[in-house]
């Protein structure tokens, strides 16, 4: 062997060297699936791992998907639509949001909400308490900073008519943020943005910033209540394998009465599965979050029909559906039926 | 120099006096590197791994289509605004269906690393093959020498230093597409790393990420000079037979 085929030879043995290499750390977890008996489902989050999916990995560290025969594989976004994953079949569950699924029903996906991960929703605005704004009315000739959904500027116009303002929503300046709101609140590049309290809210607290929160809840009256974020699956999935969906969620109710029981014991063990996020903030986020994972009779995940028609009719009042959501579509939207009764 | 950015960073902190979850001074970020060494490290590993391999796939993939763009006119001017194309390309807009296609994990990740570094490598070899001084080209022929031989003999060898300044542009790259790609559709690494620190609002881990990005970068790139250096012996060979050549061809030498 002459020296060039030599030196070529060790480039290719280098290159399938390193794909082995890379290819082996990625499949480390894919080894351990098929050393048991478990069966192997992945969920996709709807952001990085935040407050709002503690109860996901909470059954995967204190073993409740594993005890009713799951591995869960839970992975981020990125860049990818948690519903466009379902839809590509590459991920079984998702996490997702009333708005989007409803804003998707006309597209006829046959994508499902199969459960409620918080009960009703805890977004909402907020601005720097040195701005003094009181109420909602004194949100025109702010600027907004947006995050780029199509139902931002149909909630802000229908939050300002309920409050009685004279200037509609085009008196507001929409400025892009994106994940970036709470810095951008803070250093008076926005004068109200759109958090979930769960997480910005205790951020703002972390770094000291002194904010006004108006929650969406208080406005139900104005816009109806709606779940946000939800789990969602594929109906062809659902249909196809119902025993898995229904262990899916009797592991996710396990969770959540544990999360429940020892919200305390939930932070740490999400703070050590996830090492990025803030522990302090855990502490006092994940036992605030406890007040919204059930409803009235303890029951977690439950949807109701109301909730999911009236938001509906909303949006096609707001003009942000073109045709009003008939029963059998809307019943197609979500199910409680592999909830654990 | 690094002592000088160093300085810039704390007189910025100090004249502006942002918040550290804004900027954060460099103690804090070296701290958080100590503090979060368990999961930086197999992250710096998996960042390393990708863009390594990525920046060697590229390097193949780079040879052989510039070879074949190599081969006449009329190929070359059909291929070249492709390549271009590929650099036009929001990484953005497609990471959806690449990683829908490709799947999550490391893949999808060595994709994006190679459509980054694929296009100055490739953009380079073309170029310096294309630019064989003439004169060279037409000794070879005058002495009987085949296509091939001209190619391996001249051509490639006056082409190299073209091709490793695109090596070296690529390898700057690899590093920051590789974090691009962890980014879009990653579930380790300095990208993801980053990215969940960032939407945490640990902005002194965010920086902590960085550091270590800038890190592999420099580390990537000095090692392909140093390799570069290594292999210009060889090439200062065949500059040397070049010299020789142009004299012989200018007829000084002869006789």
């Amino acid at each position: 062997m002459n020296k060039q085929s030599l030196v070529i030879t060790a480039f290719a043995v280098l290159v399938v060297v390193l794909l082995t290499v890379v290819r082996s750390c990625d499949a480390e977890r894919e080894a351990t699936i098929d050393s048991d008996d478990l069966q192997p489902v992945t969920v996709m989050l709807d952001w990085t791992p935040n407050v709002n999916h503690v109860g996901l990995f909470i059954a995967q560290t204190e073993g409740f998907f594993a005890d009713e025969g799951l591995r869960v594989e839970i992975i981020e976004p990125g860049e990818v639509y948690p519903a466009a994953a379902v839809l590509s079949g590459r991920v079984e569950f998702a996490v997702d949001y009333q708005e989007y699924l409803t804003l998707l029903s006309e597209e006829q996906t046959g994508l499902v909400s199969i459960a409620a991960l918080l009960q009703g929703n805890t977004s909402g605005f907020a601005t720097r308490s040195a701005d003094g704004i009181e109420s909602i009315a004194n949100f025109a000739d702010l600027t907004y900073g947006s995050f780029a959904a199509p139902f931002e500027e149909p909630t802000l116009r229908a939050l300002l008519e309920c409050a009685g303002s004279e200037d509609g929503v085009e008196s507001i300046t929409f400025v892009p943020v994106g994940s970036d709101s709470l810095t951008m609140l803070d250093q008076r590049r926005a004068d109200i943005v759109w958090i979930f309290y769960g997480t910005q809210g205790f951020q703002a607290e972390e770094i000291g910033a002194e904010i006004d929160y108006f929650p969406m809840r208080d406005h139900t009256d104005c816009i109806p209540d709606y779940y946000t974020p939800i789990l969602i699956a594929a109906q062809e999935y659902i249909t196809a394998e119902p025993e898995t969906v229904r262990q899916f969620l009797a592991a996710l109710d396990a969770a959540y009465n544990f999360i429940a029981e020892q919200p305390g014991r939930a932070a740490e063990a999400l703070a050590d599965a996830i090492p990025e996020l803030n522990r302090a903030e855990l502490r006092r986020s994940v036992p605030w979050l406890t007040q919204h994972t059930h409803d009235s009779n303890g029951t977690w995940g439950g949807q109701e029909e109301e909730v999911w028609s009236e938001y509906a009719a909303w949006m096609h009042r707001q003009g942000l559906l073109s045709a009003r959501v008939d029963k059998t579509k809307l019943r197609a939207l979500f199910t409680n039926e592999y909830l654990p009764q | 120099m690094f002592g000088g950015l160093l300085v810039a960073w704390l007189t910025l902190i100090a004249l502006t006096r942002l918040p550290p979850f804004i900027l954060p001074a460099p103690q804090q970020v070296l701290a958080e590197i100590v503090l979060d060494r368990a999961i930086l490290f197999p992250a710096v590993l998996t960042t390393l791994g990708a863009s390594l391999t990525g920046l060697l796939i590229a390097i193949l993939l780079a040879f052989l289509a510039s070879m074949v763009m190599d081969l006449s006119p009329s190929i070359l001017r059909a291929c070249y605004p492709l390549v271009v194309l590929s650099q036009t390309v929001q990484i953005l807009a497609i990471a959806p269906l690449i990683i829908i296609w490709f799947g999550f994990g490391v893949q999808s990740t060595l994709i994006i690393v190679v459509l980054f570094c694929f296009f100055p490598i490739t953009i380079a070899l073309v170029n310096g093959l294309r630019h064989t001084p003439a004169e060279y080209t037409r000794q070879f022929r005058a002495m009987h020498a085949s296509k091939w031989q001209i190619w391996r003999f001249v051509r490639l060898p006056s082409a190299l230093p073209a091709f490793c300044s695109g090596v070296r542009v690529s390898a700057a790259y690899a590093v920051i597409s590789a974090t691009i790609g962890e980014w879009v559709g990653g579930s380790s690494g300095l990208g993801v790393y980053i990215l969940r620190s960032k939407n945490a609002l640990q902005t002194a881990q965010v920086f902590a990420g960085m550091l270590l990005c800038s890190a592999l970068s420099m580390l990537l790139f000095g090692a392909i000079v140093l390799l570069e250096r290594t292999s210009l012996r060889r090439y200062r060979q065949y500059n040397n037979t070049f010299e020789q050549l142009k004299i012989i061809s200018k007829g000084e030498e002869w006789i």
